[in-house]
């Protein structure tokens, strides 16, 4: 302890002493000595006796160094001791204002830092790895990802000190105790770990050599949240046997709790596989994008050197695989630093929002802050006057009072930083239905003190330099004489402007809040075109290279012929895509031909391969025409469904049905397919799309090997009673499959997420906008009633009614608000147009009816925020109010 | 040799701007100076030479500059800032009319 604080003392000393101008005035009293001696001796002296002389005329060294050290310092650093010593026991007798502005401080704050630490975990964390600062994130020309070949040849160029692949895109099923479970795992090249010096918390990252691709190696790392809650932080881990797609892997190491995974955006893998055959059997085709590239600097190199250097080196290897733009490098920059922010667009875009929202909060509650300053101010005017008359000049009483400020401010950051640790700890037990595994939780760190400490001085200034410069005026301070009637006009003048700010902001966050609460209304009510309500839906990771697509189709088949006979289910069918879920189909755009009439044409549209059964079991109408029949197998003739739009865009004159398409197939040919039915509209990717056209093929006529399907299923009971019975059947009949079963509006929680997260976090921005105004409005006509309480009494005493008397009271708060609501309808028509890029079509930003609506709620409020204080109006005896003047 | 207590308050300070402005000095050559000037009335102690200086620099009077001594030596040399000629100018007006007072008094009084 007594250490800790020497090295505190010694700090502070170098700061604020400053050694090195210590050190220059020992010089300028050596060179004045010096200067002596020299005179000295030119008099005749011997060396010795002029230095004795010097010193002696000179006299005793050290007060001097002391006295200059004081005019140093003293000037700052004491002072600001004092006044901070000075303020804390000033405000240590006034619990009541310290809890309420702390407290409206730490509300804002909290905010403040929630949001901004989130942020920073997103985007601007540096990974969890040995010397962050060298990595670089790699792009070749002509893809994000490259193939194993290629990232080995990239690797062992030695461009750089090494090259690093990974991938988060394949789903691997792993079998839990219960049933199988499809996980997102981080697929890493072997020298994953070694390059990268992830940390590890148990046992070890895998090697370079064991995890070598030819080898098919067999070790897994796993994430703390997977060993804590799959595995019940089983304390023998390591060695431990886990199956992944069927095969047995060991686990050789547990990451730590608090990992920020390279990649970034919050990602957080479950598990780290070596890549290899099992895992992508399409590991040696040379063509394959595979992983995406990450690569360490070596020691001397800066980034453009480590540029050219791969350009360099991926020269000839583009030559040799006949892959022109794989010599370019298209992206080298190191990760997380501005330039690797381009992905940041409406992610980040939404964010930038939330600050600006926040920040409106803090200026909403600096101005309540300061309001009660002003209030003080009143009460501490002689105070103030004394200390004038003691000799005190203005800029150190401001210094002082901004000293007072101060400490609120670092108040009120604590109790934020409480806050959101607190909010951290909700946010990380709610998990998002986010098609990746992602873990945001804001933490404390030094970019995030930092903000704060930022934040803690505009707190201070913003709160206390008003009231200061207000308190300090040379006109209050004119005597020690009680204040009289006259004064007090400016303060109150002074508290309706910042209230008026209040509302204008309170304002603006309102039409914010109310843009995205309409939003997620309107989200709500967007008809998807087919019935969420009594379908379940199951979704399949099959294990690579289990079925073939024949043996994929009998083994759906199958299935869905057992949940047929289920009671309580009317249809059941299944399909490649579910809409409106990540796993909604393929889009496409391609070139096709009409067969009889020659016409080409080119479209873009939607492809979903579905079995017979599937537009009766998701609800989706058949407008005309048929679906697809179980006689619709490989063998038979090619048919397709489209939906109207596609009708409508690409057969504008003629009729669609019956049609033949050449559709394009494997390697340059096509195949003829025939238009046999009509389907209605429906949403594919989000509920605010655009409407897209369709196509629709017969799953059993479908030779693409993909690892996943969804089964639907319709009842007539509500769905969340139907999914222990279909997740036995297929759990039943193949246990490698991971099954996730839903009710359908369960799945279709991510088309909803983008809205109800900003409705969310923009309306509690907006409700606290809201109250924190709402105490600013109270605090101000409470002062303004107080303030005239003669003048109501003799209004009374003179025969004044009481609904006089109320009005008199609301048309201030009325007044108020109205210049309030102007500003902020003002501020919102032009801030809220950028906005329009996170709202569903067809909702503009300068909607009227939102501002209309909002105004009017914070018209409303201001009203009920002065109906206390106009009660008391009521209240006041005209003979004590007269009495009293 | 006259101590600072002497000097009438304030007026070190007057001395000291008024000697460095004519050109940059160090310390000890700017109490040369005014010993020398004032044929030898007035002598600064370096106990209080040296604050004085400090404090004129930290008020932005003076500021620093690093210099050869014409012993040769390198030294912190103090210049007059455009605030220490203003000061100056106030410090002469003052000292003007309290001389001028003081001079009526005494006379006043023979």
């Amino acid at each position: 302890m007594t250490r800790v604080l020497d090295v505190l003392r010694l700090r502070l000393r170098s700061i604020f002493r400053g050694g090195k101008a210590d050190r220059s005035l020992r010089d300028e009293i050596e060179l004045h000595l010096q200067e002596q001696i020299d005179e000295y001796i030119a008099a005749g002296m011997n060396a010795r006796e002029a230095r004795a002389a010097a010193l002696r005329s000179f006299g005793p060294v050290a007060p001097i160094e002391e006295q200059c050290r004081d005019t140093r310092r003293i000037a700052f650093v004491e002072h600001l001791a004092r006044d901070l010593g000075y303020a804390f026991r000033s405000l240590s007798h006034q619990p009541a204002l310290v809890i309420a502005a702390s407290l409206s401080i730490a509300v804002a704050i909290g905010a403040n830092t929630t949001i901004f630490g989130l942020f920073s975990q997103l985007f601007l964390a540096e990974p969890s790895a040995h010397r962050p600062d060298q990595l670089v994130q790699i792009r070749m020309g002509g893809g994000s990802h490259v193939s194993h070949r290629q990232w080995r040849d990239l690797n062992e160029s030695g461009a750089l000190a090494g090259i690093a692949g990974f991938s988060i895109e394949a789903n691997v099923n792993w079998r839990g105790p219960d049933q199988s479970v499809s996980l997102v795992p981080m697929v890493v090249t072997a020298n994953f770990f070694d390059l990268l010096g992830v940390p590890v918390a148990r046992g070890r990252g895998f090697s370079t050599v064991e995890a070598r691709a030819d080898r098919n190696p067999a070790v897994v790392v796993i994430s703390d949240r997977f060993w804590q809650q799959r595995l019940g932080s089983d304390p023998n881990v390591l060695g431990r046997t886990l199956v992944f797609n069927g095969e047995p892997y060991a686990v050789v190491g547990v990451l730590p709790r608090m990992l920020r995974s390279i990649p970034g955006f919050g990602l957080a893998p479950e598990v780290y596989l070596p890549v290899s055959r099992a895992l992508a059997p399409d590991i040696d085709r040379s063509d394959s994008g595979l992983v995406q590239l990450v690569g360490r600097l070596k020691d001397d190199q800066g980034v453009a050197a480590g540029r050219a250097a791969l350009a360099a080196a991926a020269r000839p290897l583009a030559d040799e695989y006949g892959v022109k733009n794989f010599a370019t490098v298209a992206e080298f920059v190191p990760v997380r630093s501005v330039d690797a922010l381009g992905s940041l667009t409406i992610v980040g875009g939404f964010f930038l929002v939330l600050l600006a929202a926040v920040g409106l909060v803090l200026a909403i509650a600096c101005a309540n802050v300061a309001g009660l300053l002003v209030s003080r101010a009143t009460v501490r005017r002689r105070e103030m006057a004394v200390r004038v008359a003691l000799g005190a000049s203005r800029r150190r009483l401001i210094q002082q009072l901004l000293a007072e400020g101060f400490w609120l401010a670092v108040f009120g950051a604590a109790g934020g930083l409480v806050i959101m640790a607190v909010l951290g700890r909700a946010l990380s037990l709610v998990s998002l239905p986010l098609p990746l595994p992602i873990e945001i939780r804001p933490r404390i760190n030094t970019t995030l003190l930092a903000y704060t400490a930022v934040l803690t001085i505009a707190t201070t200034f913003l709160s206390a330099l008003a009231p200061a410069l207000q308190a300090t005026r040379r006109s209050q301070l004119t005597g020690l004489k009680q204040h009289g009637p006259g004064d007090g006009g400016r303060l109150l003048s002074m508290r309706r402007m910042v209230v008026i700010g209040q509302m204008a902001i309170a304002q603006l966050l309102l039409v914010t809040a109310a843009l995205f609460l309409t939003n997620l209304a309107r989200a709500r009510h967007l008809d998807p075109g087919f019935d969420i309500e009594h379908t379940l839906v199951a979704q399949l990771d099959f294990v690579e290279g289990r079925y073939t697509p024949v043996t994929r189709t009998a083994f759906l088949d199958s299935i869905v012929e057992r949940i047929r006979v289920l009671p309580n289910v009317t249809a059941a069918s299944y399909a490649y895509g579910a809409p409106l879920t990540v796993r909604s189909g393929m889009t496409n755009g391609l070139d096709l031909k009409v067969a009889d009439t020659g016409r080409e044409f080119h479209a873009s549209f939607e492809v979903n391969f579905v079995a017979p059964g599937y537009f009766e079991t998701i609800g989706m109408p058949l407008r005309r025409g048929r679906g697809f029949r179980a006689g619709d197998g490989p063998g038979s003739e090619r048919v397709i469904v489209v939906n109207e739009e596609f009708a409508r865009r690409y057969f504008p004159d003629e009729d669609a049905l019956g049609r033949i398409l050449h559709l394009p197939g494997a390697a340059n040919t096509t195949y003829p397919a025939q238009i046999i039915g009509i389907a209605g509209n429906g949403r594919h990717r989000t509920l605010g799309e655009t409407q897209r056209a369709a196509i629709y093929e017969p799953y059993a006529q479908w030779r693409g090997e993909r690892r996943v399907a969804h089964v639907f299923v319709r009842t007539t009971i509500p769905p969340e009673r139907m999914v222990r019975e279909v997740v036995d059947i297929i759990g039943g009949m193949d246990a490698s499959t991971a099954a996730t079963v839903q009710p359908m509006h369960d799945m279709l929680a991510f088309a909803f997420l983008p809205s109800r997260l900003g409705a969310g976090l923009l309306g509690t921005l907006g409700a606290l906008g809201l109250v924190l105004a709402l105490v600013g409005m109270f605090a101000v006509v409470s002062y303004s009633v107080s303030r005239r309480t003669p003048e109501i009494g003799i209004r009374m005493a003179l025969g004044a009614s009481r609904i006089a008397i109320m009005r008199l009271v609301i048309r201030e708060a009325i007044a108020l608000a109205f210049a309030g609501i102007v500003l902020g309808l003002g501020a919102a028509w032009f801030v809220t147009s950028p906005l329009a890029d996170f709202l569903v079509a067809g909702l503009s930003p300068n909607d009227p009816r939102t501002f209309g609506v909002t105004a009017m709620l914070l018209l409303m409020v201001s009203v009920a925020a002065a109906w206390g204080p106009m009660r008391r109006a009521l209240r006041i005896d005209p003979a004590m109010a007269v009495r009293a003047e | 040799m006259s101590k600072p207590s002497d000097l009438i308050q304030g007026t070190l300070d007057l001395l000291i701007l008024k000697t460095v402005a004519l050109e940059p000095k160090h310390g000890w050559a700017i109490a040369k100076r005014i010993q020398q000037v004032s044929g030898d009335v007035l002598q600064i102690t370096q106990g209080s030479l040296y604050p004085a200086l400090h404090r004129l620099e930290q008020q932005g009077w003076l500021k620093a500059q690093a210099g050869i001594t014409d012993t040769g030596r390198e030294a912190k040399f103090y210049a007059l800032t455009a605030g220490g000629r203003k000061q100056l100018a106030r410090e002469l007006e003052s000292w003007d009319r309290l001389s001028t007072a003081i001079g009526l008094v005494v006379r006043e009084a023979e």
